[in-house]
């Protein structure tokens, strides 16, 4: 699955490339528009190494954040599962905070917390967690009802039964979403970064961008999509060793 | 009846030829798309005085110009043909040239670069560069003014390690919370603000300006292809002479009242007072002496520029940007 990944990324990026390399040619455009093959491969030679370490400093962030976008996801779902008052309430602001375009909010953000470790990570978590939310809420809100209704006749069911069983009767949505919301804790880093902060490659693409310089940021979209195609690589495999462990197809050992 | 027989003929070809007259004036009309560098402000007052005030008309253009913002580049549209003409800062154009772009520069419009560092007078004076040293600024990463501050560290034989540089961002709050000394601003537009800003809190501000200090670093000038000056003189004459007429009636104080109301037309955010402290400063960098003719290209501080982002490593070889400076005589 992890080889998969990273061959089907880079088809994407060479398709994405030669298009860019095609309308390059066919308009005649200068290497300031579309650099050329050569001038991409000559700045990815030169900066790879920088721009590997910034990625990489990028992912640790976005690790972070999607981390606790998941436990944000899966607090608000829980609370907000009820269709009571302050279930609807809760899931009112969630959506509502949602509304707000991240950049709107970023100069609050950077006030408060200055343009360092902290934002990027507020930010990463705030971008990643809404769709994370969406699918808790989702599965959290729908009874399960063959088997909670054991529960319920016999007046076994607690709350925490009852989310354990939701949970792990979509297990396979759960982790499709988690691992999908990778995606989205890096753009969300990359977002800060590239707003404000001083590290990582947000913030090196926006230096690029300062400089008309569109090889450097082709190479730093071809680290970014490789480093990020591992890292979901992994989150798959470890969501199919879950899933093979814990899912509903093995009876819910945990239940 | 017999009348009705006779006008209606009469009255048809008389809307004939006035439908045919429209025509033909509009087919004259040559349309032109004009992409400045930045927002609709008081820092372009003499582009929208242009559009406002009928200039390019008047030259037989139907110019329509376009804001800019960060991700907008004027010669990179000349290139893929959505922009006829442009306004780029110096250092773009030179590192369009070091990657082969056809641009030629028509007009410099600012004859002060109105990147200036803003600072406290009750914090730190500065007489010589050597003041610089230890002291906190702002720069941007990538940016122009890292360049340039560079460049005025090292004559002064200082590095950035010989001072506490802090990054910039957007909002100017290291700057308001005394964090930071000096901070890069754009005099004419946010140094405007800033001063205003502070002044309300009984502080006052100045401006450290390179060039006093000799770094004549180019800023915004007017550029085209290199295509289009060769193959339509006539065009760029046109729009080159209607542009810098309507940039010298907007330097004018007496056209004042109409250039903020123009201004106003396109920047409804800020304040009228605001406004005219943007102009007024506008009008330094512009037309620093009534006798400066707006548009002057200035040779010597693009070979200084070049020279710069030569030896800062921004390009890795000379790109002769002199050779690419046309000014309107040339297009007569």
């Amino acid at each position: 699955m992890l080889f998969r990944r990273i061959y089907q990324f880079i088809i994407v990026y060479a398709v994405f490339l030669s298009i860019l390399l095609v309308v390059k040619k066919g308009l005649s455009l200068s290497d300031y528009v579309i650099p050329g093959l050569a001038l991409i491969l000559e700045t990815a030679v030169h900066m790879s190494a920088g721009f590997f370490t910034d990625v990489m400093d990028t992912l640790s962030v976005a690790i972070l954040g999607q981390i606790i976008s998941i436990f944000l996801a899966f607090f608000v779902g829980i609370l907000g599962r009820k269709s009571s008052w302050a279930g609807s309430m809760i899931r009112v602001t969630a959506y509502n905070i949602q509304a707000y375009p991240i950049v709107a909010l970023a100069p609050i953000i950077f006030i408060l917390l200055g343009d360092g470790f902290l934002s990027r990570l507020l930010i990463a978590a705030m971008i990643c967690y809404f769709p994370l939310l969406l699918s808790v809420l989702g599965v959290m809100a729908a009874p399960v009802e063959n088997i909670e209704h054991f529960y319920i006749t016999t007046g076994r069911m607690r709350w925490q039964l009852e989310v354990k069983i939701r949970a792990f009767e979509n297990l396979s949505k759960l982790t499709t979403v988690i691992a999908g919301s990778a995606t989205l804790a890096m753009a969300g880093t990359i977002v800060a970064e590239f707003i404000a902060a001083n590290a990582g490659i947000g913030y090196s693409i926006r230096i690029a961008l300062y400089q008309s310089d569109l090889a450097a940021i082709l190479t730093a979209l071809f680290m970014i999509g490789i480093v990020i195609s591992v890292y979901q690589g992994i989150l798959e495999t470890l969501g199919e060793m879950v899933k093979a462990k814990w899912g509903s197809e093995n009876k819910g050992e945990l239940l | 009846m017999k009348h009705t027989k006779i006008l209606a003929p009469l009255l048809g070809m008389v809307v004939c030829i006035c439908v045919a007259g429209v025509s033909d004036s509009r087919a004259e009309q040559v349309s032109l798309n004009y992409r400045l560098k930045w927002l609709f402000n008081a820092s372009v007052a003499g582009d929208i005085f242009a559009m406002e005030k009928g200039f390019f008309t008047a030259a037989g253009l139907d110019v329509t110009v376009k804001e800019g913002s960060p991700e907008k580049d004027a010669i990179k549209e000349l290139e893929l043909g959505y922009a006829d003409f442009g306004v780029a800062s110096a250092d773009q154009v030179i590192r369009a040239l070091e990657k082969g772009a056809d641009v030629v520069v028509l007009a410099q419009i600012f004859q002060t670069n109105p990147m200036q560092w803003i600072y406290r007078d009750d914090q730190i004076q500065i007489t010589r560069l050597s003041d610089l040293q230890g002291c906190s600024l702002g720069i941007t990463y990538g940016g122009n003014d890292e360049t340039v501050m560079k460049t005025l560290l090292a004559k002064a034989g200082l590095t950035l390690r010989d001072v506490q540089v802090t990054g910039v961002r957007f909002d100017f709050t290291p700057f308001l919370k005394k964090q930071v000394t000096l901070w890069p601003v754009y005099r004419n537009s946010q140094g405007v603000i800033l001063a205003e800003q502070l002044a309300r809190e009984g502080e006052s501000v100045r401006f450290f300006n390179p060039a006093d200090f000799g770094v004549d670093f180019v800023a915004n000038s007017v550029v085209t292809s290199g295509k289009m000056a060769a193959d339509h003189p006539d065009l760029v004459r046109q729009f080159l002479a209607g542009l810098l007429d309507a940039w010298e009636a907007a330097m004018d104080p007496t056209n004042q009242e109409q250039v903020l109301a123009a201004v106003k037309k396109y920047d409804k955010g800020t304040q009228g007072e605001v406004q005219k402290a943007q102009l007024d400063a506008t009008k330094d960098l512009v037309k620093p002496r009534p006798d400066t003719a707006v548009g002057r290209i200035r040779q010597a501080a693009w070979a200084q520029t070049e020279a710069i982002m030569l030896e800062q490593g921004m390009i890795k070889q000379p790109v002769h940007v002199t050779s690419r400076l046309r000014d309107l005589a040339s297009f007569q």
